[in-house]
């Protein structure tokens, strides 16, 4: 089971796992054209090298990550590898999963690869040694082949591949000082926007197989509900309809083509089995988590630093304030599908845009009644993810409904139902305390959360009454902030509507409510937001940078014209420090951006123009999210079912300028898909109040009216 | 019914049903796979392509409607656009699933309004959604691909 702890974890199961292992004494048969140095790393006779990877390239470009860490350690022109995903192995498992979460891709994977590709390095420059009969040590692999200066004597790694293949793999191998390295820390383009460019069939919805027909599935827009029954006629008048499948929530009608797929599924007359949420509504949602703010319910410790009880006793003043969120979408541009394969051996063949490998494969082995073995995982790139991908609720039905016609299927979603399926960022609630000595000083906070446990819904093994989900308090928790007393716990409060890690996850959420409250502290004793940030910060110098950086870079003590404001916000996740400065002001009456300065510490970098990419990415689906994204609940379903009321933001409402300061402190690598995402919903709604003079403790701001 | 249109400069007849939209014949019939679904209602934008030259949101046109027309797709500017090199040197795509509809949008902005100011830019691209984030780097690759494709000196 992957679970947000899984992804949350530190680095140990890691550091055992790490060894790519090449593949044992593999000879080079010319009949398979291609001599395997190892299962994951194969380096062809032409001297092509293509890594199996571990990762899902969704558009985060950790596959170019992975290029540039190869081309660099073992020597050879970034245009000669390859990547692409693996299927499902060992030594890509982390945790006893394969899969891409957690902004794992490249921090996870950067020594492991180092040393198998130095392994490779090792055997190949030992297999020309041996072949010259001059010493391993005066041999150096560059630009693609081994070459000995001595003698002039040079030979592409093609050809010594299997020479290489036979020879044992040095346990321990030497890493190329920093100096050697010609990719790492420079600008490189990216290994898959060429084909991306061009428009090339790349995406699990652009595959094609032999024979194939399309599905198009009607779901129960009631969260969960069961299939009771279909008038199988409504949809097989349809011209081009050729059957229909009664799959896991619903009917998948099949055909000829995509659109007369659509079009039977929308005329299909389907039943569904009624649900005890049938009549749940948001308001009904919003008033339980509200209820699990009350004293009489019954938390779950998550931080007990100093004695909060004690502190609020001694203190001059407590403040409080609640804060809500709703539920949001992943929204990946393309809607679910994948393409599914019987072929003559009894293999299940899949192509599917899934970011966890392992659990998809097991979900279709279910489906199929075959061991996990006998499915093949074929992962193409993804046309977006965003923690979208990580669960397996679409396998299933396009697995039932290829072995039902015994043909290729392309099973897909209308939009309609990548929106109304649910497995959204959870909505969430959360009362924060803070209580203020005699000199305005903070000496402790509270903070309690409360709404459905995100792991209790994504995780395959759900979650024991009494346990803590992780995500509920996440950010708060692990905070830098450092006054007397901190206190954090989390009231569960579960939900029919399925839940499933949202970029950035619990920081989304939790990184609004405490950055937007430090700011209310900030005005509620009279100090500027920034100063106060650091009074907190005091004791962390690595923090402190961070928040100094981003203040300095944005002018933060300098003037703005007239309806401007400033806001900041510091949020630490998935390893890495990130303060945002956002300058706001509005604009016919809606918040618009001009600015946002982001200082992201995340220990050291690849590639800095992806992790520019990553940072301008994830503070546009942040204040996506912040200024009108929302899925409201009514009648036990999502109202928003396509992008006509499901506000993605869009171009014009883009921030005229996004700075991105990279600090490479020296720290442990850490993540860059999620963490710029959280502090950009505080740093916008901090720099309103400081326009507006309104506290904003609701989101999306689209649901409030300024003046 | 036979339907006949010209795509990307070849004359293609289509047996299919009139009905069907434009998007979903250049996929599956024509195996055209650079236009993308997102939506099925025109508010994404990802399955833009330009018919007669005006960018169009092809998930929404049936095959009908463009019976005679000149469509034009991603794999119809040849993969060396000025367009197409601009995204690649600011390093547009994310995931990539929207850039093709985002490319032929900006095509079509630049057919029209060549030097484009940054608000026609904003004004221009607003249609096409991309869930990445990749905003700023499409307005400075219209911008860019402006520059390349103004004349060299002027009169």
């Amino acid at each position: 089971m992957l679970t947000r702890r899984d992804f949350m974890a530190g680095s140990g199961a890691l550091a055992v796992a790490v060894a790519l292992p090449l593949h044992p004494a593999v000879d080079a048969d010319a009949a398979t054209a291609q001599a395997f140095l190892t299962a994951y790393l194969e380096v062809a006779p032409d001297g092509r090298v293509t890594l199996h990877s571990p990762t899902t390239e969704m558009g985060q470009g950790t596959h170019t990550g992975h290029a540039v860490i190869i081309a660099d350690e073992l020597g050879v022109d970034l245009d000669r590898v390859s990547v692409v995903t693996a299927e499902p192995a060992d030594p890509f498992r982390r945790n006893g999963q394969m899969g891409s979460g957690g902004s794992w891709g490249v921090r996870a994977w950067y020594q492991p690869l180092r040393k198998a590709t130095a392994q490779a390095r090792e055997v190949l420059i030992a297999a020309a040694s041996a072949q010259w009969g001059v010493p391993a040590a005066e041999c150096v692999l560059e630009r693609g082949a081994v070459v000995h200066g001595a003698s002039q004597r040079r030979q592409g790694i093609g050809a010594l591949a299997g020479a290489a293949a036979a020879l044992p793999l040095p346990a321990d191998p030497p890493l190329r000082p920093i100096s050697e390295l010609r990719y790492t820390g420079r600008k490189v383009p990216r290994v898959d926007l060429p084909a991306k460019v061009r428009g090339e069939p790349v995406f699990a919805s652009d595959v094609e197989r032999p024979g194939m027909v399309y599905a198009c599935a009607h779901l129960s827009p009631v969260f969960g509900a069961e299939l009771e029954g279909f008038d199988r006629e409504s949809a097989s008048a349809v011209p081009g309809v050729i059957d229909v499948v009664a799959i896991p929530g619903g009917a998948a009608v099949v055909a000829t083509s995509s659109w007369a797929a659509i079009r039977g599924a929308e005329s299909l007359r389907i039943r569904f089995k009624p649900t005890p949420h049938d009549g749940l509504d948001s308001a009904t949602i919003s008033r339980q988590m509200r209820a699990g703010l009350a004293d009489g319910a019954v938390p779950i410790n998550a931080r007990q630093d100093g004695d909060w009880a004690a502190v609020a006793r001694g203190a001059q003043r407590v403040i409080e304030a609640d804060y809500e969120v709703p539920y949001l979408s992943h929204a990946p541009m393309e809607p679910w599908n994948c393409t599914v394969e019987f072929d003559a051996d009894g293999d299940v063949h899949v192509w599917a845009p899934v970011q966890t490998q392992d659990r998809n494969r097991n979900a279709a082995a279910a489906a199929a009644g075959v061991p996990a073995e006998k499915v093949r995982l074929h992962t193409t790139l993804l046309g977006g993810g965003f923690g979208r991908r990580l669960g397996s609720d679409g396998i299933a039905a396009a697995v039932v409904t290829a072995r039902a016609v015994q043909r290729p299927v392309k099973f897909f979603w209308r939009r309609e139902d990548e929106f109304g399926q649910g497995w959204y960022r959870p909505a969430q609630v959360a009362r924060l305390k803070a209580a203020l000595d005699v000199d305005g000083r903070v000496s402790g906070l509270h903070v309690r959360t409360a709404g459905p446990a995100l792991s209790a819904s994504f995780g395959l093994q759900g979650l024991p009454p009494g346990q803590l989900d992780g995500s509920s308090v996440q950010a708060i928790r692990e905070s830098r902030y450092k006054p007397a007393a901190f206190h954090v716990e989390w009231v569960r409060v579960d939900q029919p509507v399925p839940m499933a890690p949202w970029r950035a996850v619990g920081a989304t959420q939790n990184g609004y409510f405490l950055e937007c409250f430090i700011d209310e502290v900030a005005r509620a004793t009279q100090r500027d937001p920034y100063t106060l940030r650091r009074e907190l910060l005091a004791h962390d110098a690595r923090a402190l940078n961070v928040i100094d950086t981003a203040a300095r870079a944005a002018g933060w003590d300098q003037p703005l014209p007239k309806g401007r404001a400033r806001g900041m916000a510091f949020v630490e996740s998935y390893g890495s420090l990130c303060a945002e400065v956002a300058e706001v002001s509005l604009r016919e009456g809606r918040p618009f951006v001009h600015r946002v300065v982001c200082a992201l510490d995340c220990g050291s970098i690849v590639l800095p123009d992806g992790v520019r990419s990553q940072v301008e990415g994830g503070i546009v689906q942040g204040l996506s999210a912040v200024l009108g994204e929302a899925v409201s609940i009514a009648a036990g379903r999502a109202q928003e079912l396509n992008f006509d009321t499901y506000s993605l933001l869009r171009i014009q409402d883009a921030p005229e300028r996004i700075e991105t300061i990279i600090i490479e402190s020296g720290e442990a690598m850490g993540g860059v898909g999620e963490p710029p995402l959280p502090p950009i919903a505080p740093a916008v709604v901090n720099a309103l109040v400081a326009l507006t003079g309104k506290p904003i403790r609701e989101l999306p701001l689209s649901r409030h009216r300024f003046a | 019914m036979k339907i006949t249109l010209k795509v990307n400069g070849e004359t293609r007849v289509l047996e299919a049903d009139p009905e069907m939209p434009l998007l979903w014949a250049l996929r599956d019939v024509l195996g055209l796979k650079g236009a993308k679904y997102g939506c099925g209602i025109g508010a994404c934008g990802a399955c833009t392509v330009q018919v007669n030259g005006r960018a169009m949101r092809s998930c929404v046109v049936p095959l009908k409607a463009v019976a005679g027309d000149e469509v034009r797709t991603i794999e119809g500017l040849g993969g060396e656009h000025p367009v197409q090199q601009a995204w690649l040197e600011e390093q547009v795509p994310q995931c990539g699933y929207c850039q093709t509809g985002q490319i032929m949008q900006a095509v079509a902005l630049l057919e029209k309004t060549p030097r484009p100011t940054t608000d026609q830019i904003r004004e221009g691209m607003n249609g096409v959604l991309c869930r990445c984030g990749t905003y700023p780097r499409i307005e400075a690759a219209v911008r860019r691909a402006a520059a390349a494709l103004a004349p060299k000196a002027e009169g």
